[in-house]
Protein backbone atom coordinates (compact mmCIF):
# COMPACT_ATOMS: atom_id res chain seq x y z
CA UNK A 1 0.00 0.00 0.00
CA UNK A 2 1.07 2.97 -0.90
CA UNK A 3 0.71 6.27 -0.13
CA UNK A 4 -1.83 8.49 -1.88
CA UNK A 5 -1.38 12.12 -2.00
CA UNK A 6 -3.36 14.42 -3.64
CA UNK A 7 -3.77 18.19 -3.47
CA UNK A 8 -5.67 17.84 -0.45
CA UNK A 9 -3.02 16.33 1.36
CA UNK A 10 -0.30 18.23 0.01
CA UNK A 11 -1.73 21.50 0.98
CA UNK A 12 -2.49 19.84 4.95
CA UNK A 13 1.24 18.67 5.14
CA UNK A 14 2.51 22.03 3.86
CA UNK A 15 0.38 23.90 6.66
CA UNK A 16 1.42 21.20 8.90
CA UNK A 17 4.89 21.61 8.53
CA UNK A 18 5.16 25.44 9.27
CA UNK A 19 7.78 25.22 12.26
CA UNK A 20 6.48 27.26 15.33
CA UNK A 21 8.40 30.01 16.55
CA UNK A 22 10.94 28.52 19.69
CA UNK A 23 11.51 30.75 22.75
CA UNK A 24 15.39 30.44 23.54
CA UNK A 25 14.48 30.59 27.22
CA UNK A 26 12.96 27.56 26.27
CA UNK A 27 16.17 25.38 24.72
CA UNK A 28 17.93 26.99 27.91
CA UNK A 29 16.03 25.18 30.24
CA UNK A 30 16.94 22.13 28.61
CA UNK A 31 20.78 22.85 28.70
CA UNK A 32 20.37 23.90 32.60
CA UNK A 33 18.65 20.37 33.10
CA UNK A 34 21.36 18.48 31.15
CA UNK A 35 24.31 20.55 32.77
CA UNK A 36 22.64 19.59 36.25
CA UNK A 37 22.45 15.93 35.24
CA UNK A 38 26.20 16.20 34.28
CA UNK A 39 26.99 17.42 37.54
CA UNK A 40 24.90 14.87 39.24
CA UNK A 41 26.67 12.07 36.98
CA UNK A 42 30.09 14.02 37.80
CA UNK A 43 29.74 13.71 41.73
CA UNK A 44 28.34 10.10 41.81
CA UNK A 45 31.41 8.83 40.07
CA UNK A 46 33.49 11.00 43.08
CA UNK A 47 31.52 9.12 45.43
CA UNK A 48 31.80 5.85 43.93
CA UNK A 49 35.72 6.23 43.76
CA UNK A 50 35.71 7.04 47.29
CA UNK A 51 33.37 4.01 48.19
CA UNK A 52 36.08 1.84 46.08
CA UNK A 53 38.59 3.57 47.97
CA UNK A 54 37.18 2.80 50.80
CA UNK A 55 36.29 -0.82 50.51
CA UNK A 56 39.76 -1.43 49.24
CA UNK A 57 41.54 -0.38 52.63
CA UNK A 58 38.92 -2.66 54.21
CA UNK A 59 39.70 -5.18 52.35
CA UNK A 60 43.59 -4.83 53.07
CA UNK A 61 42.76 -4.05 55.87
CA UNK A 62 40.65 -7.63 57.10
CA UNK A 63 43.77 -9.14 54.80
CA UNK A 64 46.54 -7.83 57.19
CA UNK A 65 43.91 -9.05 60.31
CA UNK A 66 43.80 -12.52 58.56
CA UNK A 67 47.53 -12.77 58.16
CA UNK A 68 48.13 -11.42 61.84
CA UNK A 69 45.75 -14.63 63.02
CA UNK A 70 47.24 -16.75 61.33
CA UNK A 71 50.86 -15.01 62.39
CA UNK A 72 49.92 -15.41 66.21
CA UNK A 73 48.68 -18.57 65.98
CA UNK A 74 52.33 -19.32 64.81
CA UNK A 75 54.23 -17.57 66.66
CA UNK A 76 52.05 -17.08 70.29
CA UNK A 77 49.71 -14.70 71.23
CA UNK A 78 51.59 -13.17 74.18
CA UNK A 79 54.65 -12.56 72.18
CA UNK A 80 53.59 -11.17 69.09
CA UNK A 81 50.78 -8.97 70.61
CA UNK A 82 52.58 -5.36 69.96
CA UNK A 83 54.00 -6.63 66.54
CA UNK A 84 51.12 -7.06 65.15
CA UNK A 85 49.34 -4.02 65.83
CA UNK A 86 52.09 -2.30 63.44
CA UNK A 87 51.59 -4.44 60.75
CA UNK A 88 48.10 -3.88 60.70
CA UNK A 89 48.64 0.20 61.35
CA UNK A 90 51.42 -0.07 58.59
CA UNK A 91 49.11 -1.62 56.17
CA UNK A 92 46.10 0.56 55.90
CA UNK A 93 47.23 3.72 54.85
CA UNK A 94 50.22 2.26 52.64
CA UNK A 95 47.02 0.74 50.94
CA UNK A 96 45.65 4.18 50.07
CA UNK A 97 48.92 6.61 49.74
CA UNK A 98 50.51 8.00 52.09
CA UNK A 99 49.28 11.65 51.29
CA UNK A 100 45.48 10.44 51.17
CA UNK A 101 43.54 11.86 53.98
CA UNK A 102 42.09 9.05 56.32
CA UNK A 103 38.60 7.17 54.80
CA UNK A 104 35.53 8.39 55.25
CA UNK A 105 33.12 6.20 57.55
CA UNK A 106 30.70 4.45 56.37
CA UNK A 107 28.22 6.88 57.91
CA UNK A 108 29.82 10.22 56.46
CA UNK A 109 29.41 8.45 53.04
CA UNK A 110 25.86 7.11 53.36
CA UNK A 111 25.60 11.18 54.73
CA UNK A 112 27.12 12.60 51.65
CA UNK A 113 24.92 10.37 49.63
CA UNK A 114 21.94 11.76 51.10
CA UNK A 115 22.80 15.43 50.74
CA UNK A 116 23.86 14.55 47.00
CA UNK A 117 24.76 18.29 45.31
CA UNK A 118 24.62 21.04 47.56
CA UNK A 119 21.41 22.91 47.88
CA UNK A 120 20.75 25.93 46.36
CA UNK A 121 18.50 28.87 47.90
CA UNK A 122 15.85 29.82 45.53
CA UNK A 123 13.18 32.22 46.43
CA UNK A 124 9.39 31.64 45.36
CA UNK A 125 6.91 34.47 45.21
CA UNK A 126 3.21 34.63 44.70
CA UNK A 127 1.47 37.43 43.95
CA UNK A 128 -1.82 36.77 46.72
CA UNK A 129 -3.11 40.23 48.29
CA UNK A 130 -5.81 38.87 49.35
CA UNK A 131 -4.59 35.69 50.96
CA UNK A 132 -4.00 35.31 54.62
CA UNK A 133 -1.71 32.26 54.19
CA UNK A 134 0.07 30.83 51.61
CA UNK A 135 2.67 27.42 51.76
CA UNK A 136 4.56 25.71 48.94
CA UNK A 137 4.36 22.04 48.28
CA UNK A 138 6.61 20.12 46.19
CA UNK A 139 9.14 17.24 45.40
CA UNK A 140 10.96 18.65 47.61
CA UNK A 141 9.26 18.82 50.74
CA UNK A 142 7.85 15.63 50.22
CA UNK A 143 4.10 17.63 49.18
CA UNK A 144 3.82 19.06 52.64
CA UNK A 145 1.81 21.59 53.44
CA UNK A 146 3.50 22.77 56.43
CA UNK A 147 7.00 22.24 55.66
CA UNK A 148 7.55 25.94 53.83
CA UNK A 149 4.96 28.10 54.39
CA UNK A 150 5.91 32.24 52.78
CA UNK A 151 5.81 35.33 54.58
CA UNK A 152 3.84 38.20 53.44
CA UNK A 153 4.65 42.05 52.30
CA UNK A 154 1.62 44.19 53.22
CA UNK A 155 2.26 46.72 51.11
CA UNK A 156 2.90 44.74 47.96
CA UNK A 157 0.39 41.74 48.57
CA UNK A 158 3.67 39.30 47.46
CA UNK A 159 4.25 36.50 49.19
CA UNK A 160 7.55 34.90 49.30
CA UNK A 161 9.99 32.05 50.78
CA UNK A 162 13.06 30.83 50.23
CA UNK A 163 13.57 27.10 49.53
CA UNK A 164 17.03 25.07 49.42
CA UNK A 165 16.94 23.11 46.01
CA UNK A 166 19.16 20.91 44.33
CA UNK A 167 20.29 21.39 41.19
CA UNK A 168 17.75 19.63 38.74
CA UNK A 169 13.76 20.21 38.14
CA UNK A 170 11.68 19.54 40.33
CA UNK A 171 7.47 20.48 40.40
CA UNK A 172 5.49 22.37 42.91
CA UNK A 173 2.62 24.49 43.48
CA UNK A 174 1.21 26.78 45.94
CA UNK A 175 -1.88 26.16 48.81
CA UNK A 176 -3.41 29.05 49.80
CA UNK A 177 -5.82 29.50 53.20
CA UNK A 178 -4.98 25.88 53.35
CA UNK A 179 -7.86 25.04 50.67
CA UNK A 180 -6.78 26.44 47.14
CA UNK A 181 -4.22 24.79 45.28
CA UNK A 182 -2.53 26.81 42.40
CA UNK A 183 0.60 26.29 40.26
CA UNK A 184 2.80 29.26 39.95
CA UNK A 185 1.83 31.50 37.20
CA UNK A 186 4.57 32.45 36.11
CA UNK A 187 6.22 28.77 35.30
CA UNK A 188 5.83 26.43 32.82
CA UNK A 189 3.21 23.85 33.73
CA UNK A 190 3.83 20.56 35.05
CA UNK A 191 1.96 17.43 33.13
CA UNK A 192 3.49 15.45 35.75
CA UNK A 193 2.13 17.02 39.45
CA UNK A 194 1.47 14.75 41.98
CA UNK A 195 -2.01 14.30 43.29
CA UNK A 196 -3.26 14.99 39.43
CA UNK A 197 -3.21 18.47 40.55
CA UNK A 198 -1.86 21.67 38.47
CA UNK A 199 2.14 21.78 38.92
CA UNK A 200 4.34 24.14 38.10
CA UNK A 201 7.93 23.25 37.11
CA UNK A 202 11.61 24.36 38.23
CA UNK A 203 14.65 23.98 36.63
CA UNK A 204 17.81 24.49 39.25
CA UNK A 205 20.65 25.15 37.55
CA UNK A 206 24.23 23.92 39.26
CA UNK A 207 26.38 27.58 39.96
CA UNK B 1 -16.53 28.20 3.69
CA UNK B 2 -13.58 30.38 2.29
CA UNK B 3 -11.70 28.94 -0.65
CA UNK B 4 -8.31 27.59 1.50
CA UNK B 5 -4.69 30.05 0.66
CA UNK B 6 -2.91 28.90 -2.55
CA UNK B 7 0.63 27.16 -1.13
CA UNK B 8 3.02 29.66 -1.95
CA UNK B 9 1.66 31.53 0.81
CA UNK B 10 3.63 29.35 3.07
CA UNK B 11 6.79 30.29 3.40
CA UNK B 12 9.76 28.04 2.39
CA UNK B 13 11.61 29.58 5.13
CA UNK B 14 9.37 28.00 7.64
CA UNK B 15 11.24 24.84 6.68
CA UNK B 16 13.41 23.30 9.15
CA UNK B 17 17.00 23.74 7.88
CA UNK B 18 18.72 21.21 5.92
CA UNK B 19 21.44 19.11 8.24
CA UNK B 20 23.67 17.02 6.45
CA UNK B 21 23.75 13.29 8.18
CA UNK B 22 27.71 13.64 8.23
CA UNK B 23 27.20 16.35 10.47
CA UNK B 24 24.41 15.00 12.74
CA UNK B 25 26.73 11.79 13.25
CA UNK B 26 29.69 13.79 14.28
CA UNK B 27 27.14 15.91 16.40
CA UNK B 28 26.14 12.61 17.79
CA UNK B 29 29.19 11.10 18.70
CA UNK B 30 30.48 14.80 20.40
CA UNK B 31 27.37 14.67 22.25
CA UNK B 32 28.02 10.87 23.68
CA UNK B 33 31.48 11.84 24.24
CA UNK B 34 30.19 14.68 26.42
CA UNK B 35 30.64 17.97 24.21
CA UNK B 36 27.88 19.51 25.68
CA UNK B 37 28.11 22.08 22.67
CA UNK B 38 27.35 19.59 20.37
CA UNK B 39 24.20 18.37 22.27
CA UNK B 40 23.22 22.27 22.55
CA UNK B 41 23.78 21.99 18.55
CA UNK B 42 21.47 19.49 18.62
CA UNK B 43 18.66 20.66 20.71
CA UNK B 44 18.73 23.78 18.21
CA UNK B 45 18.53 21.78 15.15
CA UNK B 46 15.53 19.65 16.49
CA UNK B 47 13.83 21.40 19.42
CA UNK B 48 11.57 23.19 16.39
CA UNK B 49 10.62 20.59 14.74
CA UNK B 50 9.87 18.43 18.30
CA UNK B 51 7.72 21.47 19.14
CA UNK B 52 5.69 20.94 15.79
CA UNK B 53 5.35 17.50 16.29
CA UNK B 54 4.03 18.01 20.08
CA UNK B 55 1.76 20.67 18.99
CA UNK B 56 0.38 18.64 16.67
CA UNK B 57 -0.10 15.77 18.92
CA UNK B 58 -1.49 17.65 22.63
CA UNK B 59 -3.36 21.04 20.85
CA UNK B 60 -1.85 22.49 23.63
CA UNK B 61 1.48 25.02 24.04
CA UNK B 62 2.63 24.50 27.45
CA UNK B 63 2.14 20.57 27.34
CA UNK B 64 4.19 20.54 24.42
CA UNK B 65 7.22 22.92 25.48
CA UNK B 66 7.28 19.77 28.48
CA UNK B 67 7.11 17.05 26.44
CA UNK B 68 9.55 18.60 24.24
CA UNK B 69 11.92 19.89 27.02
CA UNK B 70 11.58 16.03 28.54
CA UNK B 71 12.37 14.54 25.69
CA UNK B 72 15.48 16.07 25.27
CA UNK B 73 16.72 15.23 28.61
CA UNK B 74 15.40 11.74 27.90
CA UNK B 75 17.57 11.90 24.76
CA UNK B 76 20.82 13.38 27.30
CA UNK B 77 20.61 9.98 29.73
CA UNK B 78 19.97 7.55 26.56
CA UNK B 79 22.90 9.20 24.82
CA UNK B 80 25.40 6.26 26.29
CA UNK B 81 22.70 3.46 24.78
CA UNK B 82 22.16 4.93 21.68
CA UNK B 83 23.61 2.63 19.26
CA UNK B 84 24.89 4.62 15.63
CA UNK B 85 23.44 1.97 13.67
CA UNK B 86 20.08 3.31 14.41
CA UNK B 87 19.22 6.69 13.20
CA UNK B 88 19.05 9.11 15.13
CA UNK B 89 16.10 11.05 14.28
CA UNK B 90 13.53 7.78 14.64
CA UNK B 91 14.99 7.25 17.40
CA UNK B 92 14.14 11.17 18.92
CA UNK B 93 11.27 10.82 17.93
CA UNK B 94 10.79 7.71 19.71
CA UNK B 95 11.46 9.45 22.79
CA UNK B 96 9.30 12.66 21.63
CA UNK B 97 6.66 10.22 20.38
CA UNK B 98 6.41 8.06 23.86
CA UNK B 99 6.14 11.14 25.94
CA UNK B 100 3.40 12.55 23.94
CA UNK B 101 1.53 9.50 24.08
CA UNK B 102 1.76 9.69 27.78
CA UNK B 103 0.69 13.25 27.77
CA UNK B 104 -2.05 12.91 25.46
CA UNK B 105 -5.27 11.56 27.35
CA UNK B 106 -8.09 13.82 25.33
CA UNK B 107 -9.84 14.45 28.42
CA UNK B 108 -7.30 15.87 29.66
CA UNK B 109 -6.99 18.10 26.33
CA UNK B 110 -7.87 21.77 26.62
CA UNK B 111 -10.07 23.55 23.61
CA UNK B 112 -7.26 25.12 22.46
CA UNK B 113 -5.81 25.10 19.01
CA UNK B 114 -2.70 25.47 18.09
CA UNK B 115 -1.52 29.02 16.11
CA UNK B 116 1.60 29.85 14.77
CA UNK B 117 3.48 30.49 11.64
CA UNK B 118 3.44 33.65 9.56
CA UNK B 119 1.47 34.94 6.78
CA UNK B 120 3.71 37.08 3.99
CA UNK B 121 2.90 40.99 5.53
CA UNK B 122 2.09 41.49 1.90
CA UNK B 123 -1.37 39.14 1.82
CA UNK B 124 -4.69 40.42 1.42
CA UNK B 125 -6.56 41.06 4.83
CA UNK B 126 -8.88 38.46 2.62
CA UNK B 127 -5.89 36.07 2.37
CA UNK B 128 -4.96 36.00 5.46
CA UNK B 129 -8.06 35.56 7.30
CA UNK B 130 -7.98 32.53 4.67
CA UNK B 131 -4.78 31.46 6.42
CA UNK B 132 -6.16 31.24 9.85
CA UNK B 133 -8.96 29.26 8.71
CA UNK B 134 -6.95 26.72 6.66
CA UNK B 135 -5.02 26.14 9.98
CA UNK B 136 -7.70 25.68 12.23
CA UNK B 137 -9.73 23.30 9.98
CA UNK B 138 -6.55 21.48 9.83
CA UNK B 139 -5.96 21.81 13.26
CA UNK B 140 -9.45 20.31 13.89
CA UNK B 141 -9.27 17.70 11.59
CA UNK B 142 -6.15 16.67 12.88
CA UNK B 143 -7.85 16.43 16.47
CA UNK B 144 -10.77 14.26 15.30
CA UNK B 145 -7.94 11.39 14.53
CA UNK B 146 -6.80 8.66 16.43
CA UNK B 147 -3.77 9.28 18.26
CA UNK B 148 -1.83 6.38 16.37
CA UNK B 149 -3.46 7.70 13.15
CA UNK B 150 -2.33 11.28 13.86
CA UNK B 151 0.93 10.21 14.75
CA UNK B 152 1.47 7.96 12.16
CA UNK B 153 0.21 10.91 9.65
CA UNK B 154 2.59 13.55 11.03
CA UNK B 155 5.77 11.33 10.99
CA UNK B 156 5.32 10.58 7.14
CA UNK B 157 3.77 13.33 5.66
CA UNK B 158 5.42 16.46 8.44
CA UNK B 159 8.22 14.98 9.56
CA UNK B 160 9.07 12.90 6.17
CA UNK B 161 10.35 9.55 7.70
CA UNK B 162 10.61 6.75 5.97
CA UNK B 163 8.32 3.87 6.50
CA UNK B 164 10.93 1.93 8.04
CA UNK B 165 12.41 4.90 10.03
CA UNK B 166 8.60 5.12 11.49
CA UNK B 167 8.36 1.69 12.28
CA UNK B 168 11.64 2.11 14.55
CA UNK B 169 10.23 5.25 16.29
CA UNK B 170 6.81 3.81 17.27
CA UNK B 171 7.17 0.22 17.18
CA UNK B 172 4.56 -0.66 15.06
CA UNK B 173 5.29 -2.97 11.64
CA UNK B 174 5.05 -1.23 8.14
CA UNK B 175 2.21 -2.32 7.20
CA UNK B 176 -0.02 -1.24 10.10
CA UNK B 177 1.72 1.99 9.65
CA UNK B 178 0.80 2.42 5.88
CA UNK B 179 -3.07 1.23 6.74
CA UNK B 180 -2.76 4.51 10.08
CA UNK B 181 -1.58 6.96 7.26
CA UNK B 182 -4.21 5.72 4.35
CA UNK B 183 -6.87 5.98 6.69
CA UNK B 184 -5.66 9.12 8.36
CA UNK B 185 -5.55 10.61 4.95
CA UNK B 186 -9.18 9.42 4.27
CA UNK B 187 -10.75 10.66 7.27
CA UNK B 188 -8.41 14.17 6.37
CA UNK B 189 -10.17 14.37 3.07
CA UNK B 190 -13.50 13.69 4.36
CA UNK B 191 -13.78 16.18 7.17
CA UNK B 192 -12.46 18.57 5.19
CA UNK B 193 -14.56 17.95 2.52
CA UNK B 194 -17.46 17.90 4.53
CA UNK B 195 -16.92 21.05 5.97
CA UNK B 196 -16.07 22.99 2.62
CA UNK B 197 -19.14 21.69 1.86
CA UNK B 198 -20.97 23.39 4.77
CA UNK B 199 -22.50 19.40 5.95
CA UNK B 200 -21.05 20.38 9.78
CA UNK B 201 -22.40 22.72 12.41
Amino acid sequence: MDDETDETITRIAAALRQLPPVDAAHKAQVLVAVAAERERAREARVRAARRWRLAGSIGVAAAAALVLVVWRRDAGAGRTAARTTGVVAQTTPASVGAPSPAPETTTQLAARDAAGVAPLPVQLVLHAPAAHRVSVVGDFNGWDTHANTLSRDAASGLWSATVALRPGRHVYAFIVDDSIWMRDPRMPQSRDADFGRPGSVLLVGHP
Amino acid sequence: MSRPPALQLIRPSAEAPSTGSAERSLLVRSAQAGDVRAFAALVDMYYARCLRFALHMLSNRSDAEEAVQDTFIRVYRALPSYVEQESFEPWLFRILANRCRSAGSRERRRAEFVEFGEVPDRASEHRHDDAIAWREEIALALATLPTEQREAFLLRHVEDLSYDDMSAATGAGVSALKMRVKRACDALRSWLTEERNGRRD
